[in-house]
């Protein structure tokens, strides 16, 4: 559309927007404020604007019991945390691979976290966020991995088969979780898989798969045909000329749709909540917090959903464009 | 691509569906046969039939059912209006500017489902936020019963789901020739008719995509209403899938909640069967 230029129209334009950013947001800024208040001042009926901030809040959510004043765990794990994330930021700037610098970082964070309970004695909560870290890194390797290769291969073929496959697994898309988490239940509950991590992996992989390989194929599609053509001359088969030249120029695209896995699974409440008993993630785990009756819970539930939220917001800061264009692929297109 | 080539490739994503959805379907077909509760889930008992006869007996699913439709009714076009028009209003500004709005609008749809219901329940609290702006508004306390349970279950609904529409819109809007405006503007029409004129038509087929998932979205409605109906258990505002859900879980009746998401499976197949229609003949004429 053509732009409003007149200085009263260029205001009512930022005006409709700051409000809807307004009402986007009241939720999360409630809740934020709610969670770094104490007890007295989140229960005041007229509601509290200006009070004194607590992390007591935060510290009764993730830890049990405090470390010794005097020792320095904490800035102990403070400092290795921020060494690693600053050798991420910059790994550009190091003499080294900068993928040997990431995979580096990613190890180093999973020590960190597994350091974490052995120094400090942590609450539940943190197992929780452990267990959903596990699920989600485990479903969006499987699912891009058996994801790529049948993208690619819908995108290239032609047959009757392909055409098959799409429409069922749309299809199956469009069908409820329950549907297929009962029977997932039922199997689980015969063979004593409930309540581990592996169950709640593979069903998530399964109704995540349909999904996963529309918005994968959609991404091979505009990978140029000659390119794997011409790979294939200089004498390498499919999969070599596949990995070897395929994916890195569709790297973009799968970067997206793993990070559409990776909300999925982060996001999954109603397939966990059936699968496990105690070994919770995220959504669960908090869902349980709220439902008791017990008011002085409220600010507690307010801190762990503010945890719990700042792993996404920390995602859609550096992926903002990825996710926009994941968003509009599936949809432009489809 | 061989057809060999194209096997060995797509045979792993294919067998996982096979096995692990196309499988538990037709189980769940089974399952919705028999008569099963968590104390004879090894033996369970074959009663055809009758669990259907018993669901379209049992008025707690007409009442959840008939919950999901009003949900549908107003969540669905609402987020296709206020989708549409955010969209137009995000059209007007760039750069910068621009991607710090979508950030922002984008929020309510990126987070968690169920911590995002947690918030907005945070809101309406007896200490919430809105509870203490509504009552200073009407000078009435805020009640939870049922209507205004369902009432913020069908609010959180359009606020959660609306940030989809707006990206969508967006998207078809930036693809809009400017030539098309162009020629409208010199024909003299105004800005309200070239929306009625011009950018309506040209994102219909978006609209159909939109209202067609959205249905279908609507339908399985889940997390939300799980969190929500927990305000007050007294009045439990369920729809179709929580229903499942508790036929399930807390009155333990398998069998019968199989034989739910069954029914669910084939009314959502209504909706999509045409719309499968659609895509197949499309897939065919790009072969």
């Amino acid at each position: 559309m053509d732009r409003v230029n007149s200085p009263a129209g260029r205001v009512f334009v930022h005006f409709v927007l700051v409000v809807f950013a307004v009402y986007s947001l009241v939720p999360f800024f409630w809740t934020t404020l709610q969670s770094f208040k104490t007890f007295k001042d989140a229960f005041s009926r007229v509601p509290v604007f200006i009070f004194q901030p607590t992390w007591k809040n935060y510290q009764e959510v993730w830890i049990r019991s405090l470390p010794d004043a005097d020792s320095s765990v904490g800035y102990f794990i403070l400092m290795a945390a921020v060494i690693i994330t600053c050798l991420m930021l910059f790994a550009r700037y190091i003499p080294l691979k900068s993928t040997w610098i990431y995979i580096g970082g990613l190890i180093g964070y999973g020590l960190l976290l597994w350091a974490i309970p052995q120094l400090v004695y942590m609450q539940k909560y943190y197992k929780y966020f452990i267990n959903t870290i596990i699920v989600t890194v485990f479903t969006i390797l499987t699912s891009i991995s058996i994801g790529c290769l049948a993208g690619y291969a819908l995108a290239r073929y032609a047959g009757m088969a392909a055409v098959v496959i799409l429409i069922a697994a749309l299809a199956f898309r469009a069908l409820p979780r329950l549907a297929f988490v009962l029977p997932y239940f039922w199997i689980g509950s015969l063979t004593n898989l409930l309540d581990t991590h592996i169950l709640v992996i593979i069903a998530l992989v399964a109704v995540n798969q349909p999904f996963t390989i529309w918005m994968l194929r959609s991404f091979f599609m505009d990978v140029p045909k000659d390119l794997e053509e011409s790979a294939m001359v200089d004498g390498a088969n499919r999969l070599t000329s596949f990995l070897n030249v395929i994916v890195p120029v569709a790297w973009p695209g799968i970067i997206s749709t793993a990070l559409f896995t990776l909300l999925l699974a982060y996001n999954e409440f109603l397939l966990v909540r059936v699968l496990t008993q105690t070994n919770w993630t995220l959504p669960v785990a908090i869902s349980r917090y709220t439902g008791a009756e017990d008011p002085a819970q409220l600010t507690l539930a307010a801190a762990a959903s503010v945890s719990a939220t700042i792993p996404i917001i920390v995602v859609i800061l550096f992926f903002q464009k990825h996710l926009v264009k994941g968003l509009s692929a599936g949809a432009v297109k489809g | 691509m061989k057809r060999k080539t194209f096997f060995a490739f797509a045979s792993p994503s294919i067998l996982v569906m096979l096995l692990l959805m196309v499988v538990p379907l037709l189980m769940a077909l089974w399952l919705a046969m028999q008569y099963m509760t968590f104390r004879n889930i090894t033996a369970p008992e074959f009663v055809g039939l009758r669990n259907y006869i018993e669901i379209l007996d049992d008025p707690l699913f007409w009442r959840s059912f008939n919950f999901t439709a009003l949900y549908i009714a107003i969540v669905v076009p609402s987020w296709v209006v206020i989708g549409f028009i955010i969209a137009l209003f995000l059209d007007q500004v760039s750069g910068l500017v621009r991607g710090v709005y979508l950030s922002i609008f984008l929020l309510p749809f990126i987070i968690v489902p169920v911590i995002g219901t947690i918030m907005f329940k945070q809101l309406w609290e007896p200490s919430g936020l809105l509870t203490w702006i509504y009552q200073e508004l009407t000078g009435t306390r805020f009640r939870v019963n049922e209507t205004s349970v369902k009432t913020l279950i069908i609010i959180f609904g359009i606020w959660y789901v609306t940030p989809f529409t707006i990206v969508v819109y967006f998207a078809g809007l930036q693809t809009l020739p400017a030539e098309m405006i162009e020629a409208a503007s010199i024909d003299g029409a105004s800005r309200l008719q070239k929306i009625r004129h011009i950018v309506i038509p040209y994102v219909s087929s978006l609209t159909v995509f939109i209202l067609l998932f959205s249905i279908m979205d609507s339908y399985r409605v889940f997390d939300s209403v799980f969190v929500l109906s927990e305000l007050n258990p007294q009045f439990k505002a369920d729809t179709v899938m929580t229903y499942t859900f508790l036929t399930a879980m807390q009155f333990q009746r398998l069998g019968k909640s199989n034989a739910m998401a069954i029914l669910t499976v084939i009314g959502i197949m209504v909706v999509l069967v045409p719309f499968l229609y659609l895509m197949y003949k499309e897939q065919i004429a790009e072969r």
